[in-house]
């Protein structure tokens, strides 16, 4: 993860009105949570879909966990399982990735040949048939969730299927939901791009990731549920996150440039089998940048007791105001984080740019 | 006498208990209120009027799992209050409470008692099991 990775990210994810990416392995934790993002943030218009997109998420997360080899000792940082969820315009688009074996690649083949040639009807016929066969498979009539998954997009489900050694394949899949009353006239996104997503994830070793509107409002349920997903970690790390992440989530809420209305962010959690990394990203005008330019050198350039003197020392006399309190935090973070805060200020226009910082813990 | 302060907490503000009746003086959960001073400004109000005419002992309780930085600081005005009591003849004393293994909790604690001036105690209490 890269103050420039950060960028490409928010490139690629720019039409995204709220998007939400996970890798490694899965608890319904981080299920529960995800679905409980979408519900809190989706706009109002799309009311009606929310249940629908809940229920589409939870198939998916599950059909993952259905397929994957589960005997395998969790761990944070395999790049066995990808999860996402994306809402581009009035589209909606879940999108599951896993390893499989090989052999087992014909079996989902065909089934999901079969149900992306089905009819509405074929579709409700071959879902009773299969919900009263007693011959389901041991691993819980997958045929079953791929109908539903299906009858619910009313399109075509599209997968795919990329080799990863002689043994085992990533097994892609997309779920696109459109809200029926609304066409934004967008065109579909391509599986290509979950793919490219997917690859670029576990290349730069990102764990979690979101992009979205990082108003006051969306940062509470975003940590809570960062929180509730780190779990495994140390009290400790889990805590460290935590901090970092209020840190500089109220500081883009507070300080970043709202476009249209909204405090457009990016932020990223890394674990690179050593240390943790947290990511972020926003829009900030122009006029700001030398300020926090000096800011940033300023707490680089200071050693930990330095900054712990100059962080007590603000902590008596309070002469930070309100707005420049982000002072205070910029300090807090410099002092906690393994190196340097790094960051990068990339030109957008005459009016602002982005603005990028990692921090390593 | 002040009436007491009973705030329950929230998922970004913490649970604040004064009571003089009472005796007790709490702030306990988390803050990570964007903007603490209105949060904080009832509290410093109620505490400024209280240290006018403490108790003989005040036993002032924080127990915070998690602050953001500008929360910090309205921390700190609250414990410069309380710094005033000795001088009116009560006695008055900081518990910093943290949970077992959290670290952090506890560094802050040991960061705020470097700098305050007053009697100050840091105590862990055991973690809960899940």
């Amino acid at each position: 993860m890269t103050t420039n990775t950060i960028y490409q990210f928010y490139r690629l994810l720019e039409k995204d009105t709220i998007s939400f990416s996970y890798r490694g392995s899965f608890s319904n934790n981080v299920l529960t949570m995800a679905t409980q993002l979408f519900k809190d943030n989706v706009e109002e218009r799309h009311e009606k879909l929310r249940n629908k997109l809940s229920f589409l998420m939870i198939e998916s997360f599950q059909n993952i966990s259905r397929y994957a080899d589960s005997e395998e000792e969790i761990s944070l940082d395999d790049n066995s399982e990808f999860f996402m969820t994306r809402n581009i315009g009035d589209t909606f688009y879940v999108i599951s990735a896993n390893l499989i074996d090989n052999d087992k690649i014909p079996m989902v083949r065909e089934k999901l040949e079969q149900v992306n040639t089905l009819d509405k009807s074929e579709l409700n016929k071959l879902y009773r048939e299969v919900l009263t066969n007693k011959q389901i498979n041991e691993k819980g009539g997958a045929g079953l969730g791929f109908i539903e998954m299906v009858r619910k997009t009313k399109g075509k489900l599209p997968f795919d299927f990329v080799t990863v050694d002689n043994k085992q394949s990533m097994f892609f899949m997309q779920i696109e939901l459109r809200n029926p009353k609304i066409d934004d006239g967008l065109p579909s996104i391509s599986l290509s791009d979950a793919k490219q997503i997917q690859a670029l994830v576990a290349q730069e070793n990102i764990l979690m990731m979101h992009k979205g509107d990082y108003s006051e409002d969306a940062v509470g349920p975003m940590l809570k549920m960062v929180e509730e997903n780190m779990q495994n970690v140390s009290l400790k790390i889990h805590k460290k996150i935590f901090h970092f992440l209020v840190e500089i989530l109220q500081n883009i809420s507070k300080h970043s440039y709202a476009l249209n209305g909204k405090h457009e962010g990016i932020f990223q959690i890394g674990y690179d089998h050593k240390n943790f990394r947290i990511g972020t990203g926003n829009f900030i005008l122009n006029s700001k940048i030398e300020n926090l330019k000096n800011l940033l050198n300023m707490v680089n350039s200071k050693t930990v007791d330095e900054l712990n003197a100059l962080y007590r020392k603000y902590l008596r006399e309070g002469k930070i105001t309100n707005s420049g309190s982000a002072g205070l935090g910029l300090i807090d973070l410099a002092r906690e984080t393994l190196d340097k805060i790094n960051y990068e200020f990339i030109k957008i226009n005459n009016t602002y740019s982005f603005f990028s910082l990692t921090v390593k813990f | 006498m002040s009436e007491p302060i009973n705030l329950e907490k929230t998922k970004n503000s913490p649970e604040i208990i004064l009571d003089k009746g009472a005796s007790i003086f709490k702030i306990a959960g988390r803050s990570i209120v964007e903007d603490p001073k209105d949060f904080y400004t009832p509290i410093y109000n109620w505490i400024e009027d209280y240290i006018k005419a403490p108790l003989k002992a005040t036993n002032f309780v924080f127990d915070l799992e998690y602050f953001n930085s500008s929360s910090a600081r309205q921390i700190m005005e609250i414990i410069m209050l309380l710094e005033k009591i000795p001088a009116t003849g009560n006695k008055v004393k900081v518990d910093w409470l943290y949970e077992e293994g959290d670290e952090m909790s506890k560094e802050r604690g040991d960061e705020i008692k470097l700098v305050s001036k007053l009697d100050f105690e840091i105590k862990e209490y055991p973690a809960e099991d899940f």
